[in-house]
């Protein structure tokens, strides 16, 4: 972050209290991770046999916890698609100059983005037979709560991109004949994509991680999968387990971070830049939408 | 026929009067410019003809046709009407081909891209994204964007306001030719009286919400409806004096009046600093130089009269007039009066 006009950068002496504080800091939590390093060692959880057995194919863990992952991500992209497809319709919808589209869409949103996601899940789970009459597999019981509950943080998303494209832009494509639909897509969404990218992956980084909680209807995904190889091998590999499940997220999450990264590089590089004075007014919400990023991721 | 007719137009937000019943007729194949301060409605006279924002009262009238009125709100998609925005707002993400085709319909004559390109003198720039184009640029591309799908009226809201002043002047009289040369009536809203003066054929003074007076820029600089007009468009100087027959009698002797007043009334008069011509012993009351302000295409002479009061006189060739020095000085041409009540 570049000089922010709200607070004035720190003058010698602050600089010096940051750097104390910072060292301290540092010193303290490094006190920790050796404390706990130290009681883990006690306990024998270091010793390199516990941790074999993540590693050993022979143990078929690996294996296991790679089908893990790839059922993990077959729930997640289906429910990324499907979450991003009705997000953005559902924004569209909230956006409508008709209040007979606009008031039940803006109520599905706001229900939806109030309900817990474990909640949605559970009902899905319990009521989809009794109450829906549906007969829902495991797979789609989960893919449906992530996307029930993500589409409406994405239309939320979509919309804030959408609103903070300058208005200019929109009156001049109004001026020239276009429909209200035929400026939304052509105008304002393809710039509003731009903006929003990073508050748009990290709610799918949100999604990916929200896919454990298929846990809690047995869903086969990396939690559920390292629960059940621990109930096999027996509660001394735990930790193990957990870490490698939390490792496995971690490097998912990060590549998806990556390639968004790559990505939105790519499209500033092949010169879809906004024109300065359209930047400029966009600023806020550019910030406001990497807020939004930073509190959900 | 593209006549753009505004009638009795108002409009508020809230409590604040923005527009107080606005006339206005611009010819077909005209432009016209809208000049006022900043605040004084201009813009939202815009925004009405365009169809972003609806009037409380009167109407708007396009080619013969009510856009707007109490009982009509045509969508600006509807109008024909090109918008020419204060920073261009060209689409970041759309070549200038795609840009300026963009209000064209599909398999139209594309051969009208490149018309209206070379039009504003941007041949040949088809291929370049807009942040690739330097601020002059992307205004002509959004003159030309407006001007391609041939619409009934165009309208240009400060667009030249963003750019430098020698590019001001370019590319204003380049919009002005491509304008003309496509036959396009067009309303430029301004807070730059030069601009409007150069650019227009007509030029409507709004304040405070009102139309003050809709005259040809030389109409207007010569005959201004009132002394706040007459400071508006042009530097004056202003003196007290009594009218006699169809001379003012002033500080700087008698004056001819242009229009005819009752004789006898106590009137403010306006003299434009370029009537007063200075010499070093020719006709006209005797002054002194205090200081003068030089331009470099002229200067601006401050002189002290006799009674005490100060005159400004622009002189081409000024060197001369050394602070101090008596000079003597007349006033050419007529000049304008309002009472002074």
């Amino acid at each position: 972050m570049s000089a922010s006009v709200l607070f004035d950068d720190l003058g010698p002496r602050g600089r010096r209290n940051v750097r104390i504080g910072s060292g301290v800091g540092g010193l303290f939590v490094l006190g920790l991770i050796v404390l706990g390093l130290q009681r883990m060692a006690a306990n024998g959880q270091l010793e390199a046999d516990r941790w074999a057995i993540v590693f050993d194919p022979r143990t078929g863990v690996p294996q296991s916890l790679g089908r893990a992952l790839i059922v993990t991500l077959q729930a997640a992209g289906a429910a990324m698609l499907f979450a991003t497809l009705l997000g953005a319709i559902l924004a569209f919808g909230r956006l409508s100059d008709h209040a007979a589209l606009r008031v039940p869409v803006s109520v599905v949103v706001e229900f939806f983005r109030a309900i817990p996601l474990v909640i949605l899940i559970l009902f899905l789970f319990l009521g989809a037979r009794p109450v829906l009459g549906l007969d829902l597999p495991r797979f789609w019981t989960l893919v449906l709560g992530l996307v029930l509950y993500n589409m409406a943080v994405l239309c939320e998303i979509i919309r804030a991109g959408i609103l903070s494209i300058d208005r200019g832009q929109s009156e001049a494509a109004y001026a020239l004949g276009m429909r209200k639909s035929q400026v939304l897509v052509s105008i304002l969404l393809p710039q509003a994509v731009r903006r929003m990218l990073p508050a748009l992956v990290s709610q799918l980084v949100v999604l990916l991680k929200d896919t454990s909680l298929g846990f809690i209807i047995a869903y086969p995904e990396l939690l559920q999968q390292a629960r059940n190889i621990i109930n096999f091998f027996g509660s001394q590999y735990s930790l193990q387990l957990y870490v490698a499940a939390a490792g496995i997220y971690i490097i998912v999450n990060f590549l998806l971070s990556t390639i968004a990264h790559q990505l939105e590089k790519r499209v500033n590089r092949s010169g879809r830049i906004a024109a300065g004075a359209t930047v400029i007014a966009g600023a806020n919400e550019d910030q406001t939408l990497a807020a939004v990023a930073r509190d959900n991721g | 026929m593209s006549e753009l007719v505004v009638q009795a137009l108002r409009k508020s937000f809230g409590p604040t009067e923005v527009l107080a019943g606005i006339d206005l007729t611009v010819p077909s194949g005209s432009l016209a410019a809208v000049l006022g301060p900043s605040g004084c409605g201009k813009t939202t006279l815009l925004r009405i003809v365009a169809g972003f924002e609806r009037p409380d009262d009167g109407a708007v009238e396009l080619a013969g046709r009510t856009v707007a009125s109490r009982s009509v709100d045509l969508p600006p998609e509807k109008r024909r009407i090109g918008i020419v925005p204060q920073e261009g707002a060209l689409f970041p993400h759309l070549s200038v081909d795609r840009n300026v085709g963009y209000g064209l319909r599909r398999g139209a004559d594309r051969g009208r891209v490149a018309e209206v390109l070379e039009l504003v003198g941007l041949a040949g720039y088809g291929d370049r994204m807009p942040h690739e184009l330097s601020g002059g640029q992307q205004q002509r591309v959004a003159v030309a964007r407006a001007l391609a799908p041939r619409p009934s009226l165009i309208l240009l809201d400060e667009p030249f306001s963003s750019l430098d002043t020698g590019l001001r002047a370019e590319v204003r009289a380049d919009v002005r030719a491509a304008l003309s040369a496509d036959g396009a009536t067009a309303v430029l809203v301004t807070h730059d009286q030069e601009e409007a003066l150069s650019t227009a054929d007509l030029v409507a003074v709004m304040r405070a919400g009102r139309m003050v007076q809709a005259a040809s820029p030389r109409g207007l600089y010569l005959a201004p409806a009132d002394l706040g007009v007459a400071n508006f468009v042009g530097d004056t100087v202003l003196l007290d004096g009594t009218l006699s027959g169809r001379c003012a009698v002033t500080a700087l002797g008698a004056l001819a009046v242009r229009a005819p007043m009752p004789a006898g009334s106590a009137v403010r008069v306006v003299v434009r600093p370029e009537q007063l011509v200075l010499t070093a012993d020719g006709d006209g009351v005797s002054a002194r130089v205090r200081d003068q302000v030089f331009f470099g295409h002229d200067a601006l002479v401050h002189l002290e009269l006799s009674d005490g009061a100060v005159v400004t006189a622009r002189s081409l060739d000024a060197a001369w007039a050394q602070p101090g020095l008596d000079v003597r000085l007349a006033v050419r041409g007529e000049v304008t009066c309002f009472s002074s009540q």
